[in-house]
């Protein structure tokens, strides 16, 4: 049984749809990268899987179980199985770092704080940043916000971790700071859907590439075959344009 | 100029004007409390709530933002007893200047909640929060911060011109007992001049401490007048 099964998923922004029927599955363990131009939708399926944009049809099933988003109460299950890190950090700016590591587990979820307390500094220590606990975020970079991001999501113990653009609003030199982090993930065995422009990154650590356009998933296989020897027009066209820079 | 300042007898009932500055301070804190309490639940209403409900947060803003608040206490003092309701001269102020700070703060925290970037707001949706702990854990934080200077000058308001309606209605907040013991033996200028130090020392004992407040909870650099 897949992970993370996605059916024929659909959503609207408003009135306009911009997913028509967006179909993607990975097992446990397994790193789908979903890639494509600009405004193919690729930020919106990672938002539509987490409730923020609605979906209008299509099945989720994460462990064989129908994720439900017909209300507020009801997608708070689709919330506890997935976490996600949006490409702008958007963390908690009157927060210290610790804080926003620490509020929804103990707040939300009511986990025991001494316990969420200690899992936090090991994550904060798993991507470099012990010494800042009591930093605020805009005493941070772009990349070690972003890896306080990837931090505060891990806290919540997710099944899956959506990632969008984690490295694309950071300076070259911040990359690689990220990207490690997100490799260490990667070695532990997290099943994740990332979006991204790195497609050297993709190639390492990606099971599955998923090619999207226009809202629709053009093409989907391995790395090897998407990168080497992609089999539509649009997607030879993206990649070629892509990966000669 | 010819008058003769005698600060004698205003330094004999110094001890009254103290008295009248301590009930100044505290119908401020309260009515200023209150009137948050007000604001931050109107303010979320006209945040989230159907149109019905945002409307009539509309007419009660917009009525009390136009109309002077000494009227709104006069409507306290004069109307409630025609119609059967008696409250003391404290009651009156105290209630009319907090539904009159409600509505200001009602505006202030409005303009609080609009400023609390969206991005913030999904990012606490998708951990699970509910509305309700978004408001206390995202939005009240994030107000509480970028408004709070305008919240430290709304509340020097509240303690020094709102109070001091009092003396138009019996009450002997600090200009109310200047203007009792100014009518016994007509040092009327002595005494207001002694008043406009003691408020003074007020409101800066107040700024100071909202200043350090700010700086402590908030991380405010706010300025000290
Ligand atoms: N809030 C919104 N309201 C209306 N339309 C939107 C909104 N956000 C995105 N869209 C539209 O939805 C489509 C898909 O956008 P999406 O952000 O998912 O693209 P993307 O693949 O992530 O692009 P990028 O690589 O630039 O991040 C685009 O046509 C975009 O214009
Ligand atoms: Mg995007």
């Amino acid at each position: 049984m897949p992970h993370l099964a996605v059916r024929d998923v659909r959503a609207k922004y408003g009135t306009l749809e911009v997913l028509h029927g967006i179909s993607l599955s990975i097992e446990a363990g397994e790193i789908a990268a979903l890639v494509g131009p600009s405004g193919s939708g690729k930020s919106t399926v990672l938002r539509a899987l987490m409730g923020l944009t609605p979906i209008t049809g299509g099945d989720v099933m994460i462990a064989g179980e129908r994720m439900d988003y017909s209300s507020a109460r009801a997608v708070r299950t689709a919330r506890d199985r997935m976490a996600i890190v949006f490409q702008q950090y958007n963390l908690f700016q009157n927060m210290t770092v610790m804080r926003n590591v620490t509020l929804a587990p103990t707040k939300i979820k009511g986990w025991s704080k001494a316990e969420v307390g200690a899992e936090a500094m090991r994550l904060l220590a798993l991507v470099g940043l012990s010494e800042k606990a009591d930093a605020y975020p805009d005493q941070l970079s772009g990349g070690q916000q972003q890896r306080v991001a990837l931090a505060r999501a891990l806290a919540l113990k997710p099944q899956i971790l959506l990632l969008d653009e984690v490295t694309s609003a950071l300076d070259p030199e911040l990359v690689n700071e990220v990207l490690d982090a997100v490799r260490k993930l990667a070695a532990e065995g997290m099943t994740m859907v990332i979006v991204s422009h790195e497609m050297g990154f993709v190639r390492e650590v990606a099971n599955k590439v998923v090619f999207m356009d226009g809202g629709e998933v053009i093409e989907s296989g391995s790395p090897e075959d998407l990168f080497n020897a992609p089999k539509t027009n649009r997607a030879r066209n993206f990649f070629s344009k892509i990966i000669r820079h | 100029m010819n008058y003769r300042f005698q600060f004698g007898v205003v330094w004999d009932n110094f001890g009254a004007l103290l008295e009248g500055a301590l009930l100044t301070f505290q119908l401020g804190v309260i009515a200023f409390g209150g009137g948050a309490l007000i604001g931050l639940v109107l303010a979320s209403l006209k945040t989230y709530g159907p149109w019905l409900v945002r409307f009539l947060v509309d007419c009660y803003v917009v009525f009390i933002t136009n109309t002077p608040a000494l009227i709104q206490i006069y409507f306290l003092y004069f109307g409630l007893p025609e119609v059967g309701v008696r409250w003391s001269n404290e009651a009156c102020l105290l209630i009319g200047l907090t539904l009159n700070a409600g509505a200001y703060l009602t505006l202030i925290l409005r303009a609080g909640f609009l400023s609390v970037r969206i991005t913030e707001l999904e990012a606490g949706q998708t951990m699970g929060m509910s509305l309700i702990q978004q408001v206390r854990y995202v939005i009240m934080p994030h107000i509480a911060k970028s408004i709070y200077p305008a919240l430290a000058n709304f509340f020097i308001v509240v303690l020094v011109m709102g109070t001091s309606i009092g003396a138009l209605i019996g009450v002997d907040e600090l200009t109310g007992q200047a203007i009792n013991l100014s009518t016994v033996n007509y040092r009327w200028l002595e005494y207001f001049t002694v008043v406009a130090g003691l408020y003074v020392v007020l409101t800066f004992i107040a700024s100071i401490g909202l200043a350090y407040l700010g700086r402590w909870t908030f991380r405010v650099k706010a300025k000290i007048f």
